[in-house]
């Protein structure tokens, strides 16, 4: 990983530091892979496993959000239409398609359903980019605001294709080769939190290479100065596309997973809070830092459910939405950059 | 039997027995409803009827000589938060059995963890005939598919002066909407009453105007309309400034309360199926148990129309207390097994399960009464 | 024929108090580069507050809709005052996040408040419609079209004849100009954010007897209101109200002859269609006010 704050040491201690920073994450990532035979417990896995759903989104938010400061309040439109996609493939669908012509869709394996939400996610990921960066602040967080909900009508009213509000149903789960089970679907708990723990690194992995590449240098330029950038000759438009395309492909794993692991999809996949999630996840981490969405994100996919059963349910939600405005106000960087800058002072 | 239900009837029906002290842990009981969100009003008006009904329950005895803890979890109105609270219930609480989840769409989430978890649900509201016809063995569902609701109102027919002859629809864009007016076409059409037009509104619409004037266009005497509460009251407020001109006869069980206190203009009467009419509880099938259900409900100074809705968590917690007495045991497999020999009286009547859906692995199946209440400028009647 | 009369009365009560709502959004916007998430629940508020004093405290009901206007005026100010005062010089996006928290706190503290249960509020207006020849319309619904009229005149009086409102514009038009000019920014920003709110709970008092007061009441008209600003271009006073009655229009005439499904997606899908085409709205935001 990058290490923000390796420079500023001296001497062997600065090794030894740069050493930590380049083992840390693995023996994070061998941590939470181990979990669930140290600790079998399935309640914590199943909010893990929920929980890193919606970190993955938060990845693949950031590279809008962190990397090209565009904020995407529409985001869960690429989630829901991966969990579509993918849905609806493992499941085939028939349906008119007008002048007596019909497609029809047998039934795929998972995994294929899982490539078309990629796929389709990060198609409609380029169309948007496409439209939405003509207009820039304001205009395109309420155009991604609304993008979201046309999908989401579209979802409630196009039933012979989604099932609309009747919802589909019976979504199979994830199925694996597994070495001496052949072909199995991923029903217990570890599994699917291995799963999804792996696409998460993948994830993780994807965005690091491209942030750090050429690809990123512009995004981050054109962050800190559109207009400079833009004259010692960065294509702006073009640079922003890309991200866009493999954020909503990434968004849209997120949602192909979440589909084979709720196992029902209905039009309130497309709910504005769930955007909310992934957004507040973003800013307490740290926008722009690669590990600030997994730090938010194990805060705010947990604590909901840590707070079950200790409070109200009307005062669940207040206290959620005090702790939002609390971190943007106070810790406007987010957590990650503040501990950083707190260990560079140490 | 007989002399077990008059006990247990005995028991509902004197609410302040003693308490005798309890030695024992509580049995434990889960119930996710919408607590938050859209639909919460409803689902807090269930849960409301299963904790009186635990108080009631616990007030005489308990249950195998424990008393009952009630574990309420806020579905938040959405799939995914449904799927969580079970999953908080069943691994964290470790609750033998559920009670759940008042729309079709959190009972369909859930349905799958039922069958890996191997914990056997109550359903209270859902009509989707899906939940019990898709092969499900942990479900048992008290409240009445829309066909049920359908065919028991077909039965009725012949109290609607003058008499219906062709019918429209004005319904929420859900399953619940959506099922009400295909189950209704299909059995009064085969009654020779004609079908008009189906009119749609998503759930969160305010302003049925166009709606209203579509239907207006229609030569149909009767408008049946199923929706939520609020929604309900929408319509029938905003049917008398399009001047609809028809008979409105709602569906689903909700009863517009506001009404009563802000009653529609003389001429607009509308007609409601319900399955509990609490200002009538000695019209009720069981008048004992009905009584004793509505005067703990206002005790407590909930909202009357609160009633009409809070039945289903109290029948619920009855249906699954008796399952556990049967039982033996606080067990889910055990419980599962006694629930399809559970015959008790409730608010709404006789519970009863039979089975439904594929061979080997059928759910169970109430069939519960309904019954037609008449508004009139704030007054009600049985019809 | 007779239909259509119909629809265009319905259009043009439902499209007066779209203007009412988009107004409040986009004067917001303009003056203080501010996308106001709450504004749906301050909505919401007007509402229940005037619920409470017609149906709990006994008030009359046009005295009811006054106070409850000036608690939104109220509301609106503390709002200003605690939040965004403090971030002034933080980044639009930041400012949209702690909006949407606010919003979820409003709401939630609504539900908490007054349960989940729709309340509907009495009023002296007779439930019979009115009839003239085809078309039927309810008193009460005249009355909000009247009341809506007014205000949105008042308003624009304010802007024009007070110095309040010249201070608005000014700001609205260039702030840092405005500050050198001597107006107190500070002030600016909180009488605006005050009367833009106050505005929405204007339509959340006027609305909440048309319809009913529930806590998520908000959440759809929030959204509305998003898109009658785009529509007229963000921060364009002429364009919100010319936003909200084309999307009243479009959703009555679409609902009625196309499908009252999509009745809600028409007002969206329109939006991207302007923004595809005319990506600065029906009144580029260069003739905002005045």
């Amino acid at each position: 990983m990058t290490a923000p704050d390796g420079r500023s040491a001296e001497g062997r201690g600065e090794l030894n530091r740069s050493r930590l920073h380049h083992y840390a994450p693995w023996v994070f990532v061998l941590v939470l892979a181990l979990l669930p035979l140290a600790f079998p417990d399935p309640y914590m896995l199943a909010v893990l496993t929920s929980a890193g759903i919606f970190i993955i989104g938060a990845i693949s938010l950031n590279l809008l959000l962190g990397y090209t400061g565009q904020l995407s309040l529409g985001h869960v439109a690429f989630f829901g239409l991966g969990a579509y996609t993918s849905a609806l493939a493992s499941l085939g669908f028939d349906i008119g398609i007008g002048f007596g012509l019909r497609i029809t869709l047998q039934p795929q394996p998972v995994w294929l359903g899982f490539i078309a939400a990629i796929i389709v996610a990060g198609g409609f990921g380029w169309l948007l980019g496409r439209l939405a960066f003509r207009v820039r602040g304001a205009y395109f967080v309420i155009i991604t605001i609304c993008f979201a909900q046309v999908l989401r009508m579209v979802a409630l009213n196009w039933i012979e294709l989604t099932q609309g509000p009747m919802a589909l149903i019976s979504i199979p789960p994830f199925s694996m080769w597994l070495p001496g089970q052949g072909v199995v679907p991923l029903y217990s708990k570890a599994q699917n939190y291995w799963l999804v723990l792996a696409v998460a690194v993948l994830a993780f992995i994807v965005v690091r290479q491209l942030v750090e590449s050429r690809i990123g240098r512009a995004l981050v330029a054109l962050r800190a100065n559109e207009s400079l950038a833009r004259s010692v000759g960065i294509r702006v438009t073009h640079y922003l596309v890309i991200a866009a395309v493999i954020s909503a492909g990434i968004a849209g794993a997120a949602g192909s997973l979440f589909a084979h692991y709720i196992r029902i999809i209905d039009p309130d996949v497309f709910l504005f809070i769930y955007t909310v999630t992934m957004v507040i996840m973003v800013i307490t981490g740290g926008k722009g830092t690669l590990w600030g969405p997994v730090v938010g994100g194990l805060i705010f996919g947990l604590v909901p459910d840590l707070l079950r059963g200790h409070a109200r349910p009307e005062a669940q939600w207040v206290l959620y939405g005090v702790a939002m405005i609390l971190f943007v106000m106070f810790l406007p960087r987010g957590i990650v950059p503040a501990l950083a800058s707190l260990r560079r002072r140490a | 039997m007989m002399n077990r239900r008059s006990l247990l009837l005995a028991s509902l029906a004197t609410p302040a027995l003693s308490v005798s002290g309890f030695a024992a842990d509580p049995i434990k009981i889960g119930m996710t409803q919408p607590l938050t969100g859209a639909v919460a009003a409803s689902g807090n008006y269930v849960a409301n009827g299963a904790k009186i009904a635990t108080e009631v329950l616990n007030r005489a005895g308990g249950v195998l000589g424990r008393p009952l803890e009630l574990i309420l979890e806020d579905n938040k109105s959405n799939p995914r938060e449904a799927v969580a609270s079970v999953e908080k219930l069943v691994l964290r609480d470790r609750v033998p059995v559920l009670i759940g989840a008042w729309s079709s769409t959190f009972t369909l989430a859930i349905m799958p963890k039922l069958i890996e978890y191997k914990v056997p649900m109550v359903v209270e509201t859902s009509s989707a005939s899906r939940i019990t016809t898709s092969g499900n063995p942990w479900v048992f569902r008290i409240a009445p598919t829309s066909e049920m609701e359908a065919v028991a109102f077909s039965a009725l027919l012949s109290k609607f002066t003058p008499a219906m002859k062709k019918i429209d629809f004005l319904s929420v864009n859900n399953d619940f909407g959506r099922g009400a007016a295909e189950k209704f076409s299909a059995a009064l059409a085969a009654r020779g009453i004609a079908i008009g037009r189906t009119e749609t509104m998503t759930p969160e619409a305010t302003d049925l105007a166009a709606q209203l004037t579509a239907l207006k266009q229609s030569d149909g005497d009767t408008v049946f309309v199923t929706t939520g509460v609020e929604q309900m009251t929408l319509a029938l407020r905003q049917a008398v400034e399009q001047r609809l001109g028809k008979r409105i006869v709602t569906t689903g069980g909700s009863f517009p309360d506001q009404l009563l206190a802000n009653p529609l203009p003389p001429g607009n009467d509308s007609f409601h199926i319900l399955f509990y009419a609490p200002w009538f509880p000695e019209r009720a099938p069981h008048p004992a148990i009905a009584r004793t259900y509505t005067e703990e409900w206002n005790k407590k100074g909930w909202e009357f129309a609160g009633l009409t809705e809070g039945f289903r968590g109290y029948d619920a917690m009855l249906t699954v207390v008796e399952a556990i007495k049967l039982a033996g045991k606080p067990e889910a497999e055990a419980i599962r097994e006694a629930l399809w020999k559970v015959k008790i009286p409730g608010v709404n009547g006789d519970i009863a399960f039979a089975k439904e859906g594929p061979a080997g692995q059928e759910s169970g199946q109430n069939r519960p009464n309904v019954s037609i209440l008449r508004l009139s400028e704030g007054k009600t009647s049985l019809l | 024929m007779d239909q259509a009369l119909q629809h265009l009365v319905n259009g043009t009560v439902l499209g007066g108090t779209y203007a009412l709502l988009g107004i409040g959004l986009t004067l917001i916007f303009g003056v203080m580069r501010v996308v106001n998430f709450t504004h749906g629940e301050l909505y919401a508020f007007g509402a229940y507050m005037t619920y409470a004093f017609v149906s709990l405290l006994g008030v009359n009901f046009f005295a009811a809709l006054a106070l409850a206007t000036l608690c939104g005026v109220a509301l609106g100010a503390a709002l200003e005052l605690v939040l965004l005062r403090r971030m002034r010089k933080a980044d639009i996006d930041s400012v949209m996040l702690v909006m949407i928290g606010a919003s979820l706190v409003l709401q939630n503290g609504e539900m908490w408040a007054w349960g989940g249960v729709a309340k509907l509020v009495p009023n002296p207006f007779n439930g019979s419609p009115l009839v003239i020849g085809p078309v039927s319309v309810l008193p009460l619904r005249l009355f909000v079209l009247a009341v809506s009229a007014a205000l949105l005149l008042g308003f624009w009086l304010m802007l024009d004849r007070t110095r309040a409102g010249v201070a608005m514009r000014a700001t609205f038009q260039d702030p840092e100009t405005a500050a050198l000019m001597g107006v107190r920014i500070g002030w600016v920003n909180t009488a605006t954010f005050a009367i833009g709110s106050g505005l929405a709970a204007a339509a959340g008092a006027l609305l909440g007897p048309v319809f009913m007061v529930s806590p998520t009441m908000g959440d759809l008209v929030g959204l509305k209101a998003f898109a009658i600003v785009i529509l007229g271009g963000l921060g364009s006073l002429p364009g919100a109200t010319l936003g909200g009655f084309a999307l009243g229009f479009v959703e009555e005439y679409a609902g009625g002859y196309l499908s009252t499904e999509y009745r809600d997606a028409f007002g969206f899908l329109l939006i991207i269609l302007v923004l595809a085409l005319k990506p600065q709205g029906l009144v580029p935001a260069k003739e905002r006010i005045g």
